[in-house]
């Protein structure tokens, strides 16, 4: 491998791998919170994407019940973005009212949220089919505003080729993190939210109120999961209602290899499996899908913990 | 009746065997292990049966044993099944919870994607042109129907055996259990490689019954769905898995009359019946028993 191949592999493993870090703290932020995986996190990623679509867009094909539908909004790209994750935050908010607080309040098995989490999934997915149809939907090229599609440079002699998209997903997650970090190290909300995190009843004892913590974390979840829908949106285009099924799994192996619940080790997790896809050699680039379930496997039999995680306290 | 049989035969035994592939699950959650890795197996299952049914390697063992090679897939199917399962099972099992569900999920996408890309399971594409038991898709009753007896008597003998109540010891308790003399690994692994020789060997027989097998019979989707049908079913008695398969695989047809918006429906009932059926069908029905007793005054109050 030259260097210009490692940089560029670097550069495609970072972007993409900021894109699964931002989308893995949606899981991240309700595990800490509920102790469970929401499987419909994955469903609110493709909602997210179609949101941004209908607004920046809003052209539809000819499947479903609004085909040949055309909006014409023309709302921003940049704001069609905010808005469209805004609403997967309310999306992941009634998400939390109707699949998972019911179950709650009835003290049921923790197990059953895994079924009506994707039971509200298979309701998202196959309402997107039954409105749009199930055909790809793709950003136009100038999305981003009038910019090169590609960045070229060279590294000793060779050309590395970069897509201008990659960097700006890379950079939009960058933002996002960071006041995403200063939102739970430095407010009185994300103070709330770490407390919730280590122990409910001494938080709401101390005044805080569990219940609207836990509504403010499925909004962030909805809505870093919404956004990280539109940016994979730009880069690959959004194939189908089914599009997120891949990410939602990929995010899961995200979250195992950082720690379960642990924020900064989602981010890791993210940047280390989006960098060991873009290093699977060509020639077996049909084994890549297999990459990150290879390091959730195997993470799980030698630190269950994941990388930044805390230990596995033992029931005695 | 004829005319019925022919036009939902196919629906009446694949109800049949998603409940065999419900119970798969049911048997690991007996000892308290959420096990997913049913797909993975029954996709092998399934593979093995198409392989021995179209390679040309076995065509003279086809051609000399006539219709004996198919209790012989099922037998194979079940050999590697469990093997596999051992392999996988003794160090997967220490995990707990949520844990073991999240590394039996990365089992199940592992193996399809090295089925997706090997030659021998036909790729992308599959295999084609799997050989048939019987002509007609309802006879395929035959195979599902006796293995499902099987599986309730063998379900009923296992609730009162020792082995059985071992099961549940640890899903009350391990640790206690452990006390007790019980090996938790060793049960939990039994657990383990009982389900997965019930899918392998499903799998091995619906190879011949969908006539075709690739890499999407094995899927997330198919995980979820079974965990589904033993919760939504009942995960606390052999009753559970049956109901649940059953009904929850004849739900998108009972529904069909609503045609698209059908599994919307479909996911409704999932949030709905996990919401108001927390203990599943079986649990429900049970209440629903001891609560006409009472009031009809057969037995006297509990309480």
């Amino acid at each position: 491998m030259t260097t210009a191949q490692f940089i560029q592999n670097v550069l495609n493993g970072v972007s993409i791998g900021s894109v699964y870090a931002i989308f893995a703290l949606g899981y991240t932020l309700v595990f800490s919170i509920l102790g469970i995986i929401n499987f419909a996190h994955g469903a609110v990623f493709t909602l997210g994407a179609y949101f941004t679509y209908t607004l920046a867009v809003g052209q539809f094909g000819i499947n479903g019940l609004l085909s040949g539908l055309n909006l014409d909004l023309q709302v921003p790209f940049a704001l069609s973005l905010l808005i469209g994750a805004v609403l997967a935050g309310l999306v992941g908010v009634l998400l939390e009212r109707l699949a998972f607080k019911p179950l709650r309040t009835r003290g049921a098995d923790s197990l059953l949220a895994l079924v009506s989490s994707l039971g509200v999934a298979l309701v998202i997915v196959n309402a997107i089919q039954y409105l749009v149809g199930a055909e790809i939907y793709t950003f136009p090229s100038q999305v981003y505003g009038d910019i090169k599609p590609a960045i070229m440079f060279e590294v000793s002699g060779q050309p590395v080729v970069v897509r201008t998209v990659q960097v700006i997903i890379f950079a939009v997650c960058m933002v996002i993190l960071t006041l995403l970090g200063y939102v739970i190290s430095f407010t009185r909300i994300g103070k709330a939210l770490q407390a919730v995190a280590e122990n409910q009843t001494t938080a709401s004892l101390l005044g805080i109120s569990v219940d609207r913590i836990i509504l403010v974390t499925f909004f962030m979840s909805g809505f870093l999961g919404g956004l990280a829908g539109t940016l994979v949106g730009t880069s690959f285009g959004i194939a189908g209602p089914y599009f997120g099924v891949t990410y939602g799994l990929k995010g899961l192996a995200v979250i195992v290899l950082g720690g379960l619940g642990s924020i900064p080790g989602a981010v890791l997790g993210g940047i280390v499996i989006g960098l060991a896809e873009a290093f699977v050699p060509p020639d077996y680039s049909a084994y890549k899908e297999a990459v990150a379930f290879a390091f959730l496997f195997i993470v799980l039999l030698v630190r269950p913990q994941g990388l930044l995680g805390r230990s596995l306290s033992q029931k005695v | 009746m004829n005319d019925f049989l022919q036009n939902n035969g196919f629906l009446i035994v694949t109800m049949v065997q998603q409940a065999l592939l419900a119970m798969s699950l049911y048997y690991p959650l007996m000892s308290g292990q959420l096990s997913l890795a049913s797909p993975g197996f029954y996709a092998l299952g399934g593979y093995v049966a198409a392989i021995i049914g179209t390679v040309e390697f076995f065509a003279p063992w086809r051609d000399t044993l006539g219709w004996v090679i198919f209790p012989l897939e099922w037998l194979a199917a079940g050999i590697i099944s469990g093997f596999l399962a051992v392999l996988v099972g003794i160090p997967a099992l220490r995990l707990r919870g949520i844990y073991l569900a999240l590394a039996t999920i990365a089992f199940v996408e592992i193996l399809r994607v090295i089925c997706l890309n090997l030659e021998i399971t036909g790729g992308a594409i599959g295999i084609f042109g799997v050989p048939q038991l019987f002509e007609s898709r309802w006879s395929y009753i035959w195979t599902f129907g006796p293995l499902l007896i099987l599986m309730l008597f063998f379900s009923y003998r296992l609730d009162h055996s020792r082995v059985g109540r071992a099961f549940k010891a640890i899903r009350e308790d391990e640790l206690a259990a452990d006390a007790m003399g019980i090996n938790p690994t060793r049960y939990k692994v039994l657990a383990f490689v009982i389900g997965a020789v019930l899918a392998g060997v499903v799998g091995a027989m619906s190879a011949p019954f969908l006539n075709t097998w690739n890499a999407r019979q094995g899927t997330f989707d198919a995980s979820i769905a079974y965990l589904a049908y033993v919760l939504i079913g009942g995960s606390r008695s052999m009753w559970g898995p049956l109901l649940g398969g059953t009904l929850l695989a004849a739900l998108p047809e009972i529904l069909r009359p609503l045609k698209d918006s059908r599994l919307i429906i479909n996911g409704l009932v999932l949030v709905f019946s996990s919401i108001y059926m927390p203990q599943g069908i079986a649990g429900a029905l049970g209440h629903l028993r001891s609560f006409t007793a009472r009031t009809l005054g057969f037995v006297r109050s509990e309480k």
